[in-house]
């Protein structure tokens, strides 16, 4: 990870000139950069910046001199929320698609199904979300535009539609895994077994099928959610959501490297511990799964 | 030859072969081939600004006005040209430091090599690719040199796993007992082997990438405009959605459209080789 980190430091863009302006009194300029610490060598740099790090100090941005940390503060909970009610959707779709499709598993129905998810995985999700908009904000007034305003119900406003876009494409991908294990689990012997010692349908379909044949999908979910991390800068670029993505992608447009940088600690750490929960989590449903 | 073609659709996966790579062929060909017969150059200005779609102008024309399906075409050399090259280099890299990898004896290097390998994946894709763009700026070409700084790790994990699969096989010990050199066991049975898996991540990897060149054009970090690449143009719709849907709208299907395509063909390859 530290690879990564050391390479924003070599970038060729100087903040300085961005901050005060080509035409800068050079006496600023310099007390600027021995005030950033832009003046020693990049090695002293480095291991300044390291050395702040483990203090869990992720310093100042060069361009608007707020603290990374404070800027993670702000735009990471609107960042969360919605990609959390993106997941929370997606497991109320997906499931009950996966498992009654796959149990069904008529040829008709599963292709129609491989198709629409087909299309779905593959479209670019800003041009899914541009099609959200000209549906739900443009023809009905449903969504607004962009934006984003306030603390909670009124945020819930701004925040569905991109939430319902990220859904989509979540419940495609993963409904997709979900039954392709269903129709492996319903080969098992244990379901037969429960067939003949004639289960009660919930209880079935909850135990017998839904939880062996979970583990894959919650692989696949713990690693979608470090991908739809990925894309919330997308979609919160097309929907001019201050959340994270955003900040990443003006913080680059101004070459902020502070900024950048500790972004890109906060996608790395959350990416990490997510594939590591999700693989704990694979291992408690099913323990046949190695870690 | 028709009897064969006709084998060759009727086997598994055919249909989704074929019909993907005869789409993908189709908006390659005429994409390239489209400043040789279309009528207006992709920057020239033809007539007022967000002109609907007629018979003259099937896709309208945009905020400056300029002609969106010539745009849309001339976009081909850019985004499918660019992925082309952002999936090759990585593909040809990446598997020669996998099966040297598996090769190699050398702890440190191996244990080194592994963990950039790590901490490359370690990132969502997109993310790393736009923290990249800061350090080299915005460009298509830069986005061809950060594809292959980053993707070859993903190919050298698969080319690693599989040599060291292929390395334990009969045909390498009795190669190995013939008496063939090591250069050539590794050019003449090694690589074609570990390719064949490579290859097919490849195809999959390759719509990966159409959409994280547009995805970077669309955040302005990839194509600069005037230049014609779908992402950029949807970005640039973006803003006249309410007035000229056309704007988004054409260069987002042709984008479907090849992603698409591609896909059909990685399932249809996919459902062959698990059947064969």
């Amino acid at each position: 990870m530290f690879i990564s980190f050391a390479l924003i430091r070599i970038t060729p863009g100087d903040p300085v000139a961005t901050r005060l302006g080509a035409d800068a009194d050079p006496a600023r300029v310099a007390s600027l950069r021995a005030e950033l610490g832009l003046d020693r060598d990049p090695f002293t740099q480095f291991g300044l910046n390291l050395y702040n790090f483990t203090k869990g100090d992720l310093g100042t941005s060069l361009v608007t001199g707020v603290e990374v940390n404070q800027i993670v503060r702000i735009s990471l909970p609107i960042t969360l929320s919605y990609i959390a009610l993106s997941f929370l959707g997606a497991f109320l779709l997906a499931i009950p698609i996966g498992t009654i499709i796959g149990w069904w598993n008529r040829a008709p129905l599963v292709y129609t199904f491989r198709a629409i998810t087909s299309i779905i995985i593959a479209t670019p999700n800003f041009f899914i979300a541009m099609i959200g908009i000209l549906l739900f904000s443009v023809q009905r007034d449903w969504a607004p535009v962009f934006g984003y305003e306030g603390d909670f119900p009124g945020n819930l406003k701004y925040l569905w539609l991109p939430a319902a876009i990220n859904t989509l494409i979540l419940s495609a991908v993963i409904s997709r895994v979900l039954l392709a294990s269903v129709v492996d689990t319903k080969n098992e012997e244990f379901v037969e077994t429960g067939i003949i010692r004639g289960v009660r349908p919930a209880r079935f379909f909850t135990f017998y099928i839904l939880k062996p044949s979970l583990a894959p999908s919650v692989v696949l979910v713990s690693y979608m959610m470090g991908a739809s991390l990925g894309g919330t800068v997308i979609l919160e670029t097309v929907f001019s959501l201050p959340g994270i993505g955003r900040e990443l992608v003006q913080a680059v447009l101004s070459a902020d490297y502070p900024v950048v940088q500790g972004i890109l600690l906060f996608f790395g750490l959350i990416t990490v511990t997510l594939s590591f929960l999700g693989d704990l989590a694979a291992y408690a449903l099913d323990r046949r799964v190695k870690i | 030859m028709i009897a064969r073609f006709r084998d060759f659709a009727a086997r598994p996966g055919g249909f989704g072969i074929l019909a993907g790579s005869t789409m993908f062929l189709l908006l390659a060909i005429v994409g390239f081939a489209s400043p040789l017969f279309m009528p207006y150059r992709y920057d020239e200005l033809i007539g007022e600004g967000l002109e609907a779609p007629s018979w003259k102008h099937p896709m309208g024309l945009d905020q400056l006005g300029r002609d969106v399906l010539t745009r849309v075409l001339a976009a081909v050399p850019a985004d499918i040209g660019i992925a082309f090259l952002g999936v090759s280099f990585p593909l040809i890299i990446g598997t020669m430091i996998g099966i040297l990898l598996a090769l190699s004896k050398n702890k440190v290097f191996v244990s080194v090599v592994r963990s950039v390998i790590d901490g490359i994946n370690a990132f969502p894709l997109l993310i790393i690719a736009i923290a990249m763009v800061s350090v080299l700026g915005p460009g298509l070409f830069n986005v061809v040199i950060i594809l292959t700084l980053l993707n070859w790790a993903r190919y050298a994990r698969i080319a690693r796993t599989r040599a060291i699969v292929v390395l334990n096989e009969n045909y390498i010990e009795a190669a190995r007992l013939m008496g063939y050199s090591r250069k050539r066991i590794v050019l003449r049975h090694v690589t074609p082997n570990v390719t064949s898996e490579s290859l097919a991540y490849a195809l999959s990897d390759f719509i990966l990438v159409i959409v994280i060149v547009s995805g970077l054009s669309f955040l302005g970090l990839a194509a600069r405009p005037p230049a014609a690449e779908w992402g950029a143009m949807i970005a640039d719709g973006r803003v006249f959605i309410g007035e000229a849907w056309w704007l988004t709208v054409f260069p987002g299907l042709t984008l479907c459209w090849a992603a698409i395509a591609l896909s059909l063909m990685v399932e249809g390859l996919s459902r062959r080789n698990r059947l064969t």
